[in-house]
């Protein structure tokens, strides 16, 4: 993890992303969600845009019926066998990169990046939302009361970083 | 330095211990803290600001807020300049440098004032009379000496040095304008729980409460009122901040102008663009006064009555001494009582023939003249009033005067409601345009409703704070606000017809727009309200008519022997108020304009002399300094090595998609025109999509990895297209096949290693890999790993050449990167940028984006045998309509240059030899080389089929740079047509 900027008020650090999707097939969902939790040992997050931590994994639903699975640095990937009856899995981590930020003025800089409100329910955290940044699809991640990531893609994260930081 | 000689010793709203310099046209003045810019300028005794559009007649302050269509100015020098501000809006500050605009050589001696002398010749429709002739191109002739004429103030031309900035906010209730009305909602909806955020453009809170005596019950109130609010945790008080638009989704555009008066800005945006999202959103924008028709109405020194209030009991002015009130309702009349009060000699002209008892005893009582049943018919004076001449009862008089106030009734401001479509409904009650059914989650309240009466407001923003935050599920107990009866009344019971004496009465000040123009537009049918608008031009200046659109309506009426909703109304579109385009773009400018791509093997091409180029938002290598000294000698280098011995290329910003589900085959079969549901494993196939019209939308390769999973890559620059329309398919074609797409674009770093050398040089940095022709051949793929990190080798060629697409995962692509350069350099493997790939391609006849335009089909490019007889797949029923197999469409073919010491370029027109080149010709070129192997340029072009014999000639001729240049028409395929080289 490298730090680009920190300071009294607010930090930001960019990590890889070790990230594998999963998605279902339309018609076997409930199958599909029954053989993932039992080959993770955890419950699915219900609904899009909620999360579920289990064991350095962190389970988000991105869309009705594709899961992101992302893991903490130094986790091991789950051994996951996807019946391709069912639904199929892909690799991600290569492209995707963190950017954690944290500290009080959280709120106020990522007002200037970001359409989502810091103070609704559907961000609080634990809370993940679809959203753009500059034009580019990203994920939001709340991770604490003053601490957030975005997933972007590889290829725009010096870009994205370099916006926040300038902010 | 000024006296400030028409400031109060006492009163108002402002600060006289903090005393503020600033220039008006290079005069050094001194206003206060809490003036605005019109406001210092008139204690200082300025009363010409500024000149009209068209007829430069002199002009001062009107009004007193954003309404002003006269007073508007430029300020700032340099990069800061922002011309058409209204000095109303301006907040005053130190140094601040304004100027007045639209005069030359000066404001006081104005030589385009001679106008005023032309104005027979200038009426409506002028232009559209005047410049059609006396040839088609006369208008050519006119346009440079009218755009010079025409405008106002001039922006700087310099860069702008201060920041700018864009956000997004959210609230449970917006409520927008901090007058009576929206400071109740505010109280109301924080106490109900919601998050409220108020918005107001004036620097202080109070809308038109500002307008009362500083040591007022009113005052008193607005004190309480915004101490209550502040007191809330939830409530976010935007001041300074106007709603300049509001949009669907209740979304409302804002534009926060920073406190010029506080401390130097430290990194703080001069403006932000908020756009704010609430659940709920309370439009309390009050109502703006109307002006009185009558000759000479805009000569500096007439006010709107309201204003010349706000100017005497917020700022302390006494603009200002013999008054003129001239009314049609009972509010202007507190106007007089207030200037009376303050020892000015005052007449009332109210064109009522009996005035209410009540204000009439008060007028008795302070000494106030009444002239009932009276108007102005005239106003003498240039550059400030000397005298008027009234209409009444008693005949003609003449009245001397040097401030006349007027007030014409009011007109709710009803243009946010209006850009949402809530379309305005006529009252007759109040003689006024109010907002029409909300839909859920809007509602009004005060004067924008027609609550003209203080007390009616506060209650009603009460009841809107209320209803806007229980629609948000909060509904917690709301104490009753405090009371506020000011004893002024709803009003407005009379509508003004124009009253004109000898000179020109303005409808609309700042565009001009007179009652003469109006009956002109009548006569000459343009009686539609949105045709008088663009007849006339009315309404279309930087207020936006804010002042005018009502009495052009009435004049209107009154021509049509109409009512005013027989007539119509406008349709208010955004801005509210002008928005400075610096605003918008915030911080998306410089290196943040637009968010850049990079590859992972981008800081290996900045340290190893590439110039980049941008390609779609990608930066790729363009060439690189060390194969020649420009892009030319370049590229030219950087193909000869491929061809002769071998090249590495980015290839990371193809488009890369990952397909996977059991009905996979099947759905790569329907959207390529070309099969790929007999592809076997391990095997890569070049593909083209067709739009549903049939046009080419897209190629690339896709390569089978297993049964029921395929690598598929696109251009560079179609990938989010791609991967949106084989979503787009998926979900609403073929929702029955079970398939995944997913972008990997970012996930893979790709590198083509082409050129003879290629194999060997595979086998030097992988010499565990079988390589062979007999282990990969072409359209092959080998699936491996290197240093634990996944590998994917691909034998495709773009340039003709034996070649190799090298995949690894994005995190090491750097490292692969140098390691195939490094195993290369015994075989002289050099990187190559864009430019030689083109080339390249084009020496093979790959078409690529200027081929492929959204205007080709397969046959045009050639391509037709790949769909074959095939049916069933994506463009297909279209691409079989008559007009796309016309023997003289236009067609893809070779060109070469058959002229010495000449070349061809990109975008030339075709034509035959004996054609006189002009039109758009037989067709063109689209993709230009030079060729090593030919020694001279060839080109791929798009020629109409019924001339496009090989080894005839045509003319390609370039209007750019006056070029005309032979060619002859060849195969496209200019190397290799046997292949020999990519599979050798």
């Amino acid at each position: 993890m490298a730090s680009l900027t920190s300071s009294r008020d607010f930090s930001l650090s960019v990590a890889d992303c070790p990230l594998i999707q999963i998605e279902g097939w339309d018609g076997t969902l409930r199958q599909f969600e029954k053989s993932v939790s039992a080959s993770l040992g955890t419950k699915l997050p219900a609904s899009v845009g909620e999360t579920v931590r289990h064991k350095g994994l962190l389970i988000i639903r991105i869309a009705p019926r594709r899961l992101w699975l992302v893991l903490d640095e130094g986790t091991q990937a789950p051994a996951l066998s996807v019946d391709p009856d069912l639904g199929c899995s892909v690799p991600l981590g290569e492209g995707r990169v963190r950017l954690k930020m944290a500290g009080p003025d959280i709120a106020r800089l990522l007002s200037g990046c970001i359409t989502v409100d810091w103070h609704a329910p559907a961000a609080a955290p634990g809370r993940a939302v679809q959203t753009s940044f500059h034009h580019v699809s990203v994920l939001f991640l709340r991770t604490g009361e003053a601490a957030c990531e975005l997933i972007v893609p590889r290829s725009f994260a010096r870009s994205l970083s370099d916006w926040i930081a300038d902010g | 330095m000024s006296s400030n000689r028409k400031r109060l010793p006492v009163g108002g709203r402002i600060s006289r211990e903090v005393p503020l310099d600033f220039t008006f046209d290079g005069r050094k003045l001194i206003g206060y803290r809490g003036d605005t810019l019109a406001s210092a300028l008139l204690a200082n005794g300025v009363t010409l600001v500024g000149r009209s559009f068209k007829y430069h007649r002199p002009r001062g302050i009107f009004s007193a807020g954003p309404e002003e269509p006269n007073a508007l100015v430029t300020l700032g020098i340099a990069g800061r300049r922002e011309p058409n501000l209204p000095a109303t809006t301006l907040e005053l500050a130190n140094s601040m440098d304004v100027e007045s605009q639209n005069r030359w050589p000066s404001l006081a001696f104005d030589v385009q004032s001679v106008n005023g002398l032309l104005a027979p010749f200038l009426s409506a429709g002028f232009y559209y009379k005047t410049f059609m002739g006396p040839t088609r191109r006369a208008w050519m002739f006119y346009e440079h000496f009218i755009r010079k004429a025409a405008g106002l103030g001039r922006a700087g031309t310099g860069p702008d040095p201060d920041r700018y900035e864009v956000r997004h906010a959210f609230a449970d209730v917006a409520i927008v304008g901090g007058g009576p009305a929206g400071l109740s909602a505010a109280r109301a909806a924080a106490a109900a729980g919601a998050r409220v955020a108020l918005i107001e453009q004036d620097f202080l809170l109070g809308g038109q409460l500002l307008a009362e005596p500083s040591d007022s019950a009113a005052a008193a109130w607005l004190r309480q009122a915004e101490a209550e609010l502040k007191g809330f945790e939830t409530v976010v008080l935007m001041k300074r901040t106007t709603a300049f638009g509001s949009y669907d989704g209740n979304v409302i555009g804002l534009v926060e102008q920073r406190d010029p008066t506080g401390p130097k800005p430290n990194g703080e945006a001069r403006q932000t663009v908020t756009m704010l999202r609430a659940r709920s959103i309370v439009f309390a924008t009050g109502a703006i006064e109307r002006p009185m028709v009558f000759s000479n109405n805009d000569r500096p020194g007439v006010l709107l009555a309201s204003a010349a209030r706000t100017y005497l009991n917020r700022f302390a002015v006494l603009p200002g001494k013999k008054i003129i009130v001239a009314t049609t309702n009972d509010g202007a009349w507190r106007t007089a009582f207030d200037y009376a009060a303050a020892g000015a000699e005052v007449t009332v002209a109210d064109l009522r023939a009996v005035p209410p008892a009540a204000l009439a005893a008060e007028a008795a009582r302070l000494g106030v003249m009444i002239r009932a049943g009276t108007r102005i018919v005239d106003l003498h004076g240039g550059h400030a009033v000397r005298h008027v001449t009234l209409n009444g009862p008693e005949g003609q008089s003449s009245a001397a005067c040097d401030l006349v106030c007027v007030s014409g009734g009011w007109s709710p401001t009803v243009h946010l409601t209006s850009h949402l479509g809530v379309k305005p409904v006529y009252r007759d009650d109040i003689g006024g345009f109010v907002p029409g059914a909300f839909p859920a989650g809007r509602l009004g309240a005060g004067a924008m409703i027609g609550a003209y009466a203080t007390a009616d407001a506060i209650e009603d923003g009460h009841r809107a704070g209320i209803d806007a935050a229980a629609s948000g599920g909060k509904s917690a107990p709301v104490p009753a606000p405090a009371k506020l009866d000011l004893g002024d009344t709803a009003t407005t019971l009379l509508r003004e017809a124009p009253s004109v004496g000898h000179g020109k009465a303005f409808v609309d000040f700042q565009m001009d727009v007179t009652t003469r123009d109006i009956e002109l537009a009548h006569r000459e049918g343009y009686e539609s309200v949105e045709h008088l608008k663009r007849y006339t031009t009315l309404g279309m200046g930087t207020d936006q008519g804010k002042t005018s659109n009502f009495p052009a309506l009435a004049a209107m009426a009154a021509l049509r022997n109409a009512t005013i909703p027989e007539t119509g109304v406008t349709t208010f579109r955004p801005p509210y108020t002008p928005v400075a385009i610096g605003a918008l773009a915030g911080r998306a400018i410089g290196h943040h304009f637009k968010p850049i791509r990079r590859t992972p093997m981008h800081d290996w091409h900045m340290a190893n002399g590439a110039e980049m180029l941008e390609v779609g938002l990608w930066m790729r290598p363009y060439f690189y300094r060390q194969s020649g000294h420009d892009v030319n000698e370049a590229y030219v280098a950087e193909m000869r090595n491929v061809r002769q011995a071998a090249g590495l290329m980015d290839i990371s910003t193809l488009g890369k998609i990952d397909v996977q589900g059991p009905d996979a085959a099947i759905f790569l079969d329907r959207v390529y025109a070309n099969g790929f549901a007999k592809l076997a494993v391990g095997r890569a196939r070049y593909g083209v999509m067709l739009r549903d019209d049939g046009i080419v939308f897209d190629d690339g390769t896709t390569t089978r990895l297993a049964e029921n999973r395929f690598f598929m890559t696109t251009s560079t620059a179609k990938a989010a297209d791609v991967l949106s329309r084989l979503e787009f398919l998926l979900d609403t074609a073929w929702p029955d096949l079970r398939v995944a797409v997913t972008s990997v674009s970012d996930e893979w770093a790709a590198m083509s290693v082409a050129g003879p050398n290629s194999r060997a040089i595979l086998n030097a940095a992988f010499p565990a890999l079988d390589v062979s022709d007999a282990a990969l051949s072409h359209m092959g793929l080998l699936e491996s790993g290197w240093g634990g990190r996944a590998l994917r080798i691909l034998r495709l060629s773009y340039s003709g050449e034996r070649a190799y697409e090298v995949y690894t995962g994005a995190t090491a692509g750097e490292q692969l990167w140098s390691r195939l350069l490094e195993a290369g350099r015994p075989f002289d493997l050099k990187p190559y940028g864009v430019e030689a790939l083109g080339a390249l391609r084009v020496e093979k006849s790959h078409v690529a984006g200027p081929e492929i335009d959204g205007r080709t089909t397969l046959d045009d490019l050639g391509l037709g045998r790949m769909a074959g007889k095939r049916s069933g797949f994506v463009g297909d029923v279209l691409r079989r309509r008559p007009a796309l197999r016309a023997p003289n469409r236009q067609r893809l073919v070779g060109l070469e240059c058959i002229e010495d010491g000449k070349r061809l370029r990109g975008g030339a027109i075709l034509f035959l030899p004996d054609e006189k080149p002009y039109g758009h010709g037989r067709g063109r070129i689209t993709s230009v080389t030079f060729s090593p192997e030919r020694g001279h340029y060839v080109g791929l072009a798009l020629l109409a089929g019924d001339v496009a014999a090989e080894g005839s000639e045509v003319v390609a001729v370039y209007p750019m740079k006056a070029e005309t240049v032979r060619a002859r028409i060849v195969s496209p395929v200019f190397l290799d047509p046997q292949g020999e080289r990519l599979h050798g």
